[in-house]
């Protein structure tokens, strides 16, 4: 893992937090929208996509940032509607529950998207030959 | 043709006197940065960039001279000026030029899309001093309703169907924790800047999925730049179909992307075999690596259960065209989507599932019926009507487009092959059901983004000297050179009527907004509304507290004997337990009813005055945007 990598982990990392500190400057401010609206939008999605595994087939970067905006979106959703089923929305519940995510998400290694390493199947075989 | 004539090392006599000294005085970086600016004006470069600076400049320029505020019967197409026309043309001939110099530098054709997008979409959304699209409101509302009972209560029955969108809340909570965290009153402060939002998350989504077909990239940005102009039909407002039809897009991209079963691409594997064009087909993957795939999608397939009824049939469908490839046979996946989407319809969905099962029975087969659009009179006025025929030329010349492609472009179909299934698998949908009169517009949406791909597959050529057919290379060079910047600007200019031709029904005044926000504040809880349409600014505000009826939503033979005699066809339907009913007349909904031609020319006014004279309504409340009328029941005898 670089350095460099480490470190666009941690923004990610941070970056639900940070969006929830904004939320404590005066409404609707542009200081605070924005801030949420950007986490909100990619955040989750960059966390859970970030970061890919070297050896990258071309196109796995444009396949990251598409998806970043449909998978944040859909977590959002997903958390969202969950807390009004169980009675517990509240900006604060939303962005914790999202920023935790997040952080969580990001220790780990990007989605394990098959096709965005160069080969997939050809390479698992590759990489059984090497092992074996 | 220009040559480049390579520039000697050291000094010069050609070079002027003060060059050399200057290069040697500031070293090899500020000689690099002295190169850049020379390289900005060589032509190539200059043609690609100075257009979309013009565009922008032309653009900005003619925003305050909009005069949305006073549209009349041709909606915003003759309040636009002419420096807008201008920049769309300026804007339209940058991407053309920009096209030459995609497969080197394709984020320019790329910033010429979202230019277009901004330019397309972004006036309304800048100038515009309340809601656009009046219906927009009611999705403002139900952020609302959600925000003030602080719980989903998808089983209680609500006036107009509403309760349904407490069954697929997703996009409203969503939205409420938006509306919270952001510190804003209502949603509606930042709802008209839904279509942007949209669009510019939908761009890379689309560019994923025609990148894995295509690898020439001016194909990619020519069907983006296609898929925009199309986009027309004015459902990425601010509305769950359009957040679902995103992730609707990004399932069927990481499926075109990661679910190619090992061996059955066959004869397509081999370059000999593609469309110059094409992109290699994707790597095959492993029967566990598509159920860890699965397992990656999952959430985004629920999510747009959450979010709303339709997309998950759509995508159901579409799964299930791509089961009928060899490439993507996916049973597992096509099972599990629908597991989820049944799961779904019977626990949170169950009212409305039930109902809409029930009334498959009289839908299923009425094709003349399913595919119509809205309760549908006759568009009327030169606006509504231009933008009636508009939206008809738009769809002939991408489908012919599209269908172009298809014949003359086989190779690229046949690897192409499951874009065009996925584009063409809503259609049967006519069959079933026709979704509140919204049908058509729903099938349109979820088949464009492949139809775009195709339409301009039919437009962009093949590389230099490649692929088949009887049309030799060169003249089919030469009639693309002249139909693509031709047909793009006759799509640009088609989008015009096409979105804008309406716009008067689509823009509320302020001032009405308030008159009905009044009224409905104050109405006591269970009150009954009455309105000539529903298509009027915060229409159901509070309505879960309210009742509603809008009188002209019906079949027109039915709004004709209404308007003989309105009290007399109203009077018997009206409560009869005391609570206060009123009747909200607005200029939108008079708008509205004469530009769909709910009723005949003439009868909105006709119907006011029928009210107004009738000892039965008193009028509460009257301003230049409408009138609030009270109903006096008869005294008890």
């Amino acid at each position: 893992m670089t350095l460099r990598q480490n470190q666009i982990r941690a923004i990610l990392a941070l970056s639900g937090w940070a969006a929830l500190a904004a939320t404590a400057l005066p409404a609707a401010t542009p200081a605070r929208w924005i801030p949420v609206l950007l986490y909100v939008s990619l955040g989750p999605g960059l966390a859970l996509l970030y970061p890919q595994p070297p050896a990258l087939r071309p196109g796995a970067r444009l396949e990251a940032l598409a998806l970043a905006a449909p998978l944040s979106l859909s977590f959002g959703a997903l958390v969202s509607t969950c807390l009004f089923l169980v009675h517990g929305f509240s900006a604060t519940a939303f962005l914790v529950a999202l920023a935790a995510f997040s952080t969580v998400a990001c220790a780990f290694p990007g989605l394990p998207l098959p096709a965005a390493t160069r080969g997939a199947v050809e390479r698992t075989k590759r990489v059984r030959r090497e092992e074996g | 043709m220009q040559h480049r004539v390579p520039a000697p090392a050291r000094g010069s006599a050609q070079q002027p006197p003060g060059e050399a000294a200057d290069e040697r005085a500031d070293g090899p970086a500020a000689g690099a940065r002295r190169r850049s600016v020379p390289d900005l004006m060589r032509p190539q470069i200059l043609f690609t960039w100075l257009p979309l600076a013009t565009a922008t400049a032309l653009w900005v320029y003619s925003l305050p001279g909009i005069d949305f505020r006073h549209m009349d019967d041709w909606g915003l197409i003759d309040r636009l000026p002419a420096a807008f026309y201008l920049s769309l043309a300026v804007l339209t001939g940058g991407f053309v030029v920009s096209l030459r110099r995609a497969g080197t530098a394709p984020w320019w054709p790329g910033l010429y899309s979202v230019a277009l997008l901004f330019a397309l979409k972004a006036p309304t959304s800048i100038l515009y001093d309340s809601v656009r699209y009046p219906w927009a409101s009611k999705h403002d509302a139900v952020v609302n309703h959600l925000l003030a009972n602080q719980e989903l209560r998808p089983g209680v029955p609500l006036s107009g169907n509403m309760a349904a969108y407490d069954q697929w809340p997703g996009f409203f909570t969503l939205n409420a924790g938006l509306v919270r965290a952001f510190g804003v009153d209502t949603a509606a402060s930042y709802l008209n800047w839904a279509p942007l939002f949209y669009g510019v998350v939908l761009i890379p989504v689309l560019v994923l999925i025609y990148r894995t077909f295509a690898e020439d990239w001016r194909l990619v940005w020519t069907g983006v730049w296609i898929f925009e102009v199309a986009n027309w039909v004015g459902q990425d407002y601010f509305s769950p179909q359009g957040m679902a039809l995103i992730l609707d897009l990004a399932v069927l991209a990481v499926v075109f992307r990661h679910f190619v079963r090992p061996g059955a691409a066959g004869e397509l594997r081999s370059r000999a075999n593609l469309d110059p064009a094409a992109a290699s087909v994707p790597p095959p993957t492993t029967g566990r690596q598509r159920a860890v795939c699965v397992a990656i999608l999952a959430p985004l397939i629920a999510a747009i259960n959450f979010t709303h009824q339709l997309t998950p049939v759509m995508l159901c469908v579409a799964l299930f065209a791509l089961n009928l490839t060899r490439r993507y046979r996916n049973p597992g996946l096509l099972a599990v989507t629908a597991v989820i989407m049944l799961i779904w319809d019977v626990t949170m969905g169950r009212p409305l599932f039930v109902e809409t099962l029930s009334s498959l029975k009289e839908s299923v087969g009425n094709l003349l019926n399913n595919s119509r659009a809205g309760y549908a009179g006759e568009l009327t006025g030169p606006g509504p009507v231009l933008q009636g025929r508009a939206d008809i030329v738009m769809v002939l010349v991408v489908a012919v487009l599209a269908a172009i492609a298809v014949v003359l472009r086989r190779k690229l179909v046949k690897s192409a092959l499951p874009l065009l299934l996925v584009s063409v698998a809503p259609v049967p949908l006519f069959a079933v059901n026709d979704y509140g009169g919204e049908m058509l517009f729903r099938v349109y949406l979820f088949g464009l983004p492949g139809a775009a791909f195709f339409a301009a597959a039919a437009l962009v050529p093949a590389a230099a000297g490649q692929g088949g057919g009887r049309i030799r290379p060169v003249v089919r060079r030469r009639v693309a050179a002249v139909a693509l910047p031709v047909v793009l600007a006759l799509l640009v200019a088609g989008f015009i009527p096409a979105y804008y031709g309406k716009e008067r029904m689509y823009y509320t005044p302020p001032a009405e907004t308030a008159m009905v926000t009044r009224l409905l504040d104050s109405a006591p809880k269970g009150s009954m509304i009455l309105a000539v349409t529903g298509s009027f600014p915060q229409a159901l505000h509070r309505y879960d507290q309210l009742e509603h009826w809008y009188v002209a939503e019906q079949e027109e033979p039915q709004n004709a004997i209404m308007l003989r005699d309105p009290v007399g066809y109203l009077e018997p339907q009206l409560p009869r337990d005391g609570r206060p009913v009123y009747f909200v007349l607005t200029r939108t909904q008079d708008v509205y009813t004469a530009g769909e031609g709910l009723l005949p020319a003439g009868g909105f006014a006709e119907l006011r005055s029928k009210l107004e004279a009738s000892p039965r309504f008193r009028v509460l409340e009257r301003t230049p945007y409408g009138e609030i009328l009270q109903y006096v029941p008869p005294s008890p005898t």
